[in-house]
């Protein structure tokens, strides 16, 4: 690509401002950019969540993306294995496959990384992060590629889970200690992969503000490094390896400062605070989905141009990754042509717009370095409010951070239905329905619930090796009662055919909790009541 | 008359909150009593409690197409009970198609993202006070 303009004035890579007082991208504190990258570096992971059906239909959507220039994978679960069910629990039937693709045991992550090219795509999951990476890290033994090469991430959201879409059914305590192996097994087998992405999106789908989202994030992010120091883990042994995932809303220059305060907080906060020394610790990867939140069921195209400009907004503020939100969000996980809208969308930016071809083109603008100071200003300060309120995790299981998301819905849902917030299409600019009809075909044709595969894991689960299976699983409960890293003892026990299902079960008897409040049976030792209720 | 009593659900595995906790606090600032029974109900459960606790109407929030499968199971198990508390849903997921489909397995009223929230009490309003005065069915214009 020309690093010129088309009247032709040669482009540097970053501008400063006169004199070279000023911060440059890829310095301490970093608010202008994570790394001062050279022009022939790709300029950000261009991805789109994928995930319908079973593993190999997912796979098929992978190689799609990958085949018109896809860059990275991003899988979404579906809501059972967003759940840690199987497929044949009662409450997870009707929901196989349709909001993401069915994971619960070895062979589906085969199937979903078939032939996926490990060497040259990031690899990342919004699925529950300790079953996510022991998948991976079976397929990528399948494969023969070496855990020390692959790269992508999990996310991590221990605090928030259960109030927010991904409820598990595990205390607070337990999830913790989860996220924190999964931390640590990465550290010590898996140094490219990122292992802790601080997920602040899918709890501030909830409605939070920028600054509460990011707020939130910081403390579940300083609870778990301080968690992992406790344990003689090496600050600089796992901190160039977090990575937040964060929301992109339609405030599009305080999305844009809110990105820039955040990776001046994290460097402070690294050095300071925590005694990180390696730059890459210092300087945070930021990764993003644009808001799903923001997308309309009402004139699904008006989703293709929000899409446009949250993607704008975090090109312009240096993200390492992104993925659109499809224009179809509104009704379902994507559909082949939306998926295709939202990847040109982002290659229009950067081949097209070259919007990418100069880092931190907004620094030195007197709003935005204003607004940046002032979110780092208010992030901070509800950072401290809230670590003086007493233990997290108490806090957490107090019901303390699902009151915040659950005031955070009701105020977002009320600031449309009286017009404080316009949405175009929707309390502004609205249409008959009989005449909103562009893209609607589209936007809601339904996946089917995928009864097949459910069929398959339950004839899966009658012809497996029994008591092998229930030696891994005894291996994950003994693990539970201990303190061993279970990261481990569960991808043994996935290797062995057990299913997450029967491995949440387990986790869940070890810990003195009903073996699973929906009654999940494990093979071969009790049925379990059918009763969900 | 008694304030309306609404029991609110998500059936299934759905986990999306944000239309049903934003109805529940529209609903009582309307005066009416909501009880929200929260994620994670089955056809049976909503059934159970919405009886046991009286509910006048009971309310599904939808967001992902375990709908169609179990609030036609939800009617049965009403019916199975000998109740006839009526049902209605809402979501951004309902087509009007599928909207239509739930009307005629006898869904007393669907919402969509377009309907507002005087609609959504006015409609439980007339459901409500029908029940009390079998007399006097709700009118078209009570509910969508």
């Amino acid at each position: 690509m020309k690093m010129m303009t088309r009247s032709g004035i040669s482009l540097q890579r970053s501008y400063a401002a006169a004199g070279g007082n000023g911060e440059s991208p890829g310095e301490f504190p970093f608010t202008r950019g994570r790394l001062a990258s050279p022009h022939t570096q790709t300029a950000w992971i261009q991805r789109e969540l994928a995930g319908e059906g079973d593993g190999c239909r997912t796979n098929q959507q992978i190689r799609y993306l990958l085949a018109h220039g896809q860059n990275g994978i991003d899988v979404i679960g579906d809501a059972p294995t967003q759940s840690l069910l199987d497929p044949d629990h009662a409450l997870a039937r009707e929901a196989v496959g349709t909001q993401g693709v069915s994971l619960c045991r070895k062979q589906d992550f085969l199937d979903l990384f078939k032939d996926v090219p490990f060497e040259h795509v990031s690899i990342s999951s919004s699925a529950p992060a300790f079953l996510a990476l022991s998948g991976l890290v079976l397929a990528a033994r399948e494969a023969g590629f070496p855990l020390d090469r692959l790269r992508g991430s999990v996310l991590h959201g221990p605090l928030y889970t259960e109030d927010c879409s991904y409820a598990w059914h595990l205390p607070v305590e337990f999830r913790v200690r989860l996220a924190l192996d999964s931390i640590e097994y990465c550290s010590q087998h898996m140094p490219k992969f990122h292992a802790y992405l601080e997920d602040t999106y899918f709890f501030s789908e909830s409605g939070l503000s920028p600054a509460e989202e990011m707020a939130l994030g910081f403390v579940q992010l300083r609870h778990l490094v301080r968690k992992l120091m406790a344990r003689g883990v090496a600050v600089d042994s796992f901190a160039p390896r977090i990575a937040f995932l964060v929301n992109c809303g339609m405030d599009f220059f305080e999305e844009i400062a809110k990105i820039r305060a955040t990776r001046r907080l994290y460097a402070k906060m690294m050095r300071d605070e925590f005694g990180a020394t390696n730059p890459r610790s210092l300087s945070a990867a930021i990764t993003s989905h644009t808001s799903g939140l923001s997308l309309t069921a009402q004139q699904p195209v008006n989703n293709v141009v929000r899409g446009a400009v949250q993607a704008l907004a975090l090109v312009l503020a240096g993200v390492q990754a992104v993925e659109v939100s499809a224009f179809d969000e509104a009704y379902r996980t994507p559909s082949q042509d939306a998926h295709i809208v939202a990847l040109r969308t982002q290659q229009i930016l950067e081949l097209e717009a070259g919007v990418a071809k100069v880092l931190d083109p907004l620094g030195g603008s007197y709003f935005i370095e204003s607004l940046t100071d002032q979110l780092e200003t208010r992030i901070r300060a509800r950072i401290d409010e809230i670590e003086a309120m007493g233990d997290l995790e108490a806090l957490s299981a107090s019901g303390f951070f699902g009151d915040i998301f659950h005031q955070a819905m009701e105020d977002a849902q009320l600031g449309l239905e009286k017009g404080e917030v316009p949405v175009v299409g929707v309390n502004v600019h609205a249409m008959a329905e009989k005449d909103d009809t562009l893209l609607r075909d589209i936007a809601t044709a339904k996946i089917e619930t995928w009864r097949g595969h459910t069929k398959k894991i339950e004839q899966f689960k009658r012809g497996r090796d029994i008591e092998r299976l229930s030696e891994r699983l005894d291996a994950v409960a003994v693990t539970v009662a201990g303190s061993e890293n279970l990261i481990p003892a569960v991808i043994e026990a996935l290797d062995a055919s057990a299913t997450m299902g029967e491995i949440a079960t387990t986790m869940r008897r070890a810990l003195g909790m009903p073996a699973d409040i929906f009654d999940h049976p494990l093979p071969g030792r009790d049925t379990g009541a059918k009763n969900v209720a | 008359m008694s304030r309306e009593f609404v029991a609110l659900a998500i059936m299934g595995i759905d986990q999306h909150e944000n239309g049903a906790v934003a109805v529940a606090r529209v609903l009582r600032e309307a005066q009416m009593k909501v009880e929200y029974l929260g994620k994670f109900q089955t056809p049976a459960s909503v059934a159970d409690k919405a009886i046991r606790q009286g509910a006048d109407v009971v309310g599904i929030s939808c967001h992902s197409w375990e709908y169609m499968c179990l609030v036609p199971q939800l009617l049965e198990e009403l019916k199975a009970r000998g109740s006839d508390i009526p049902v209605v849903i809402g979501g951004s997921v309902i087509t009007p198609e599928d909207g239509e489909k739930m009307r005629q397995s006898g869904v007393a009223a669907v919402f969509t993202n377009s309907t507002d929230s005087n609609a959504v009490i006015e409609c439980v309003r007339a459901l409500s006070a029908a029940r009390k005065r079998p007399d006097r069915p709700p009118g078209k214009a009570g509910c969508a």
